[in-house]
């Protein structure tokens, strides 16, 4: 069996059309409703790749803040909770959804130009390595309920 | 005889070096309270800060109650919301209404919150959260009164962000510390203590 291997993974591999590419549909995206004097805000939202090639969220903005970007959340054994910027972005592998929820991944907004409110939408661009800049929706929902089965 | 001395000394030396080295490379990071080798007896205790009205809040307020106390920041947008919005709800699974345990969020940031910031951000939640903040030196003596790491590190746009222990402590009735619930509990076990403490 393994002899067929190597010439059975080249056929697979001429199946496809030309070079591996993502394939990336952001989806499913939610915010927190804030208060006034509240100048940042997490944004979650799903980027499915169905595609064969492997992507990477680099950048992000929104017109309801003046900046956005990838933050992740850990937890020290000691339980000492740490926000950090992504530098390097985020990796989106192939035929994978990487989901960005509470206490793990979140696109964090500082400078909002006002409170979201509940109901509300708005939108997110977010910029990726290979396929350049897609638009993701944002629902704003009640703070009391959101996200609350993402997080266990 | 010299020999001998020349060898103790560099051995004293090479043990030096080591203990300096087992010093260095010690963590850094403190081990923040809801750690029981600390003694748990000791967490805790009466305490004043400010409430969202702007007047001192006295720890008594919470004599003969069960509380969670909590300390974050309203510019987190993450762990906070999440954790408090948690407790709400573990508070409603309880089914004994808003009474049956306090739930309290101290401000780690009291140069960005005020009274007026933490009462807005603790009316998100759909139900009573105690939202207290304070001056930097009453900040401090809570925190270290509750075991509480935090340190502000910077973070580009939104100038610094707030590094702090996000683990939630339970107090019994009797005003002494019972236990905690760390950020990746079960709802299970963390429904278990909380109806111990509201027993």
């Amino acid at each position: 069996m393994i002899k067929y291997a190597f010439p059975l993974a080249l056929l697979l591999a001429g199946c496809g059309d030309g070079p591996a590419l993502p394939d990336l549909k952001p989806t499913d995206g939610w915010a927190r409703e804030t208060v006034p004097g509240q100048t940042s805000a997490a944004a979650y939202l799903t980027v499915i790749n169905n595609g064969t090639g492997a992507d990477r969220l680099i950048a992000v903005s929104s017109d309801s803040a003046a900046n956005a970007m990838v933050h992740s959340t850990t937890t020290s054994n000691h339980g000492v909770s740490r926000m950090r910027h992504l530098g390097d972005g985020l990796a989106i592998p192939a035929k994978t959804a990487v989901e960005l929820s509470p206490g793990r991944t979140h696109i964090m907004l500082t400078g909002l130009k006002q409170p979201l409110r509940r109901g509300q939408k708005l939108t997110l661009d977010l910029r990726f390595e290979q396929s350049g800049t897609r638009r993701a929706m944002v629902k704003v929902l009640d703070p009391a309920s959101a996200g609350l089965q993402e997080a266990r | 005889m010299v020999r001998q001395v020349r060898i103790l000394l560099w051995l004293l030396v090479l043990l030096a070096l080591g203990a300096l080295a087992f010093l260095a490379l010690r963590t850094t990071e403190p081990s923040p309270g809801p750690n029981p080798s600390a003694g748990a007896m000791t967490l805790g205790g009466p305490f004043t800060l400010v409430g969202a009205d702007g007047q001192p809040f006295s720890s008594t307020r919470l004599n003969g109650r069960p509380y969670a106390i909590f300390f974050g920041f309203t510019h987190c947008p993450d762990v906070c919301p999440t954790t408090l919005a948690r407790m709400v709800r573990l508070r409603n699974q309880l089914g004994q209404g808003s009474g049956a345990f306090d739930i309290v969020f101290v401000s780690v940031d009291p140069e960005r919150d005020g009274p007026r910031e933490v009462g807005a951000y603790t009316q998100l939640f759909g139900s009573p959260v105690i939202g207290l903040t304070g001056s930097s030196a009453q900040i401090a003596q809570v925190k270290k009164q509750f075991g509480i790491f935090s340190e502000k590190v910077a973070d580009g746009a939104s100038g610094y962000t707030v590094d702090h222990t996000a683990t939630v402590l339970l107090f019994g009735k009797d005003g002494k510390f019972d236990s905690t619930i760390a950020h990746e509990e079960q709802d299970g076990a963390a429904l278990d203590k909380l109806r111990r403490i509201t027993a």
